[in-house]
């Protein structure tokens, strides 16, 4: 069986059919997994300023470029195996670089407080095994992470809930617009108006406190009855729910105050981005946006977003991401004038304006290591294929030498 | 002689949040560069009412700009009787296009919270190339 990397649910009961080195199919993967494993049409190779090279002139390109920069910056490494990003830890404090990854603008709030065990969480097994109610907030689980509801959440027969969504677990939606994941609640979906999640969460610590909120009544109150009778909740935080409260994220550790019976699990996209943030979380006690002086400083300034606003680093590292894909367009310009020395499987858009391109193999197709999956559970990831292209642990242990 | 042509087409405030789309996801990671991606992400879902609203009907190009981008992509119906009053994008750069730099120091871009304003348009549907062309250039000698 192999090993998906295509979200942070790391499904490890795929068959991969493998013809001619190339995996031709796979079975029980979703659309994406699917496409993922049998690989991007467009394979990335090594260049310098737009021109192909080998990959040892790349490397040595890289190295000089970083080794000038006063201000270098690592980001990116979700995509990456734990080896990769412990490696990528190691090379950005040797460098003294600031080191960042996706969480920044992501759901890194979310796990900051669960790693800081501000959060009740628990694993994906045991929801499996025990949830009677789930409540999907701001995540729309079937095109994120597709396989959610029926690997976990709502379709099992778990140990204690063999009735399974017929009639043990109940689901419900809370977001601004009935997704794909809102229609499988059917019955309890609770539309809120943009940004509105706020006054849900204040209108619902109120029902659920015994006193008759304003907003909404008759739905808050029949949503608490719902929480209140839950054995074993969970609440599944997308990035919906995270971007809405991100001025006031604490309003929803009061909310869990009053669910004691609930867990929250942390809806993440990228396979490994869990790992990233523990990892650095362990090494210096924050999830992301830090610098390594070597001494670990943290601030919101050293997140890509402020450093390209700022134009505070003059050379970054992109390792498994596509900043020009995912970042807003007016910052694009800076980081489009300084060097970004890019690594990954495909030609991206960040390849495309990349000084220097370094490709490296497809974590769990062509090599393995090991991933943290959503609910912090080390999913092992086994090589299918054989490869030409250096693991981007390979490509972390070259850079560390040459400098 | 057809004055339509000479004639701007009228514009409109509108408010659109961003979501996830598994068909697009699948798109991304076989080539994002590709057909299939651009027109699973170059498109707004607008309300039937809001459609109606705004004179627009199903397959129109639309414009959609404000002071950080613009771009032009295809109008859709929303499947559901969305309320209106909000539209949606997948996320992708042509959302993105639309987002403001300013995190107000926080760090986190507000992408699924954009304000612009949208009008009927002929041009073509703003390509991935034509996003990035402003961005490709030599490297500043380092």
């Amino acid at each position: 069986m192999a090993t998906c990397t295509g979200c942070a649910l790391l499904c490890d009961d795929i068959e991969a059919i493998v013809e001619n080195n190339r995996i031709k199919e796979t079975r029980n993967a979703c659309r994406r997994g699917a496409a993922r494993m049998k690989g991007c049409v467009n394979r990335l190779v090594p260049s310098i300023d737009q021109k192909p090279t080998d990959i040892e002139s790349s490397i040595r390109k890289t190295v000089e470029i970083i080794k000038n920069a006063r201000s270098p910056m690592l980001f990116g490494l979700d995509n990456s195996t734990c080896e990769a990003q412990a490696k990528g830890i190691r090379l950005a404090k040797k460098l003294n670089a600031v080191i960042d990854d996706t969480s920044s603008f992501c759901q890194g709030l979310l796990i900051e407080r669960i790693l800081q065990k501000k959060l009740r969480t628990c694993s994906l097994d045991d929801i499996r095994n025990k949830a009677d109610v789930l409540v999907y907030w701001g995540s729309d689980a079937q095109d994120s992470q597709p396989r959610h509801l029926s690997r976990f959440s709502y379709f099992p027969r778990g140990e204690s809930r063999q009735r399974g969504y017929e009639e043990d677990r109940k689901a419900i939606a809370i977001d601004v617009r009935e997704s794909n994941t809102a229609k499988i609640c059917k019955g309890h979906f609770y539309r809120i108006p943009l940004k509105g999640d706020r006054e849900f969460i204040l209108a619902l610590i109120e029902a659920l406190s015994g006193k008759v909120p304003a907003y909404d009544t008759k739905k808050m109150l029949e949503l608490a009855g719902i929480l209140k009778k839950a054995e074993f909740g969970a609440v599944f935080v997308g990035i919906g729910l995270t971007y809405s409260i991100k001025e006031d994220f604490d309003i929803l550790t009061a909310l869990a105050e009053k669910l004691p019976n609930f867990n929250i699990m942390p809806m993440v996209g990228h396979y490994n981005m869990r790992g990233f943030n523990e990892a650095l979380f362990k090494e210096t006690g924050f999830v992301n946006r830090v610098k390594l002086e070597p001494k670990a400083v943290h601030d919101n300034k050293y997140s890509i977003m402020e450093s390209l606003i700022r134009k505070n680093t003059d050379a970054i590292i992109v390792v498994g991401s596509d900043p020009m894909i995912s970042l807003p367009r007016p910052v694009l310009t800076y980081l489009a004038s300084i060097p970004v020395i890019c690594i990954d499987p495909c030609i991206s858009m960040t390849s495309k304006i990349a000084a220097v391109t370094i490709p490296c193999a497809a974590t769990c197709m062509e090599s393995g290591g090991t991933a943290i999956r959503m609910d912090g559970k080390v999913i092992s990831l086994s090589k299918i294929i054989t490869s030409e292209y250096m693991p981007d642990e390979e490509i972390m242990d070259r850079l560390m030498e040459a400098i | 002689m057809d004055i339509g042509k000479f004639l701007k087409s009228p514009e409109y405030e509108i408010k659109i949040t961003t979501y996830r789309d598994i068909f697009q996801a699948e798109a991304m990671e076989r080539d994002r560069f590709g057909e299939e991606y651009k027109m699973l992400s170059a498109a707004i879902s607008i309300s039937k009412i809001d459609m109606q609203k705004m004179g627009l009907k199903p397959k129109d190009r639309v414009k959609i700009s404000n002071s950080y981008g613009s771009i032009i992509v295809e109008a859709k119906e929303t499947k559901k009787d969305e309320p209106g009053g909000l539209a949606f994008m997948v996320n992708s750069p042509w959302s993105n296009s639309l987002v403001s730099g300013d995190t107000q120091g926080k760090g986190i871009p507000e992408y699924k919270n954009i304000n612009a304003k949208i009008s009927l348009s002929k041009e073509e549907i703003t390509t991935l190339e034509k996003l990035i062309a402003p961005f490709i250039k030599k490297p500043i000698p380092f």
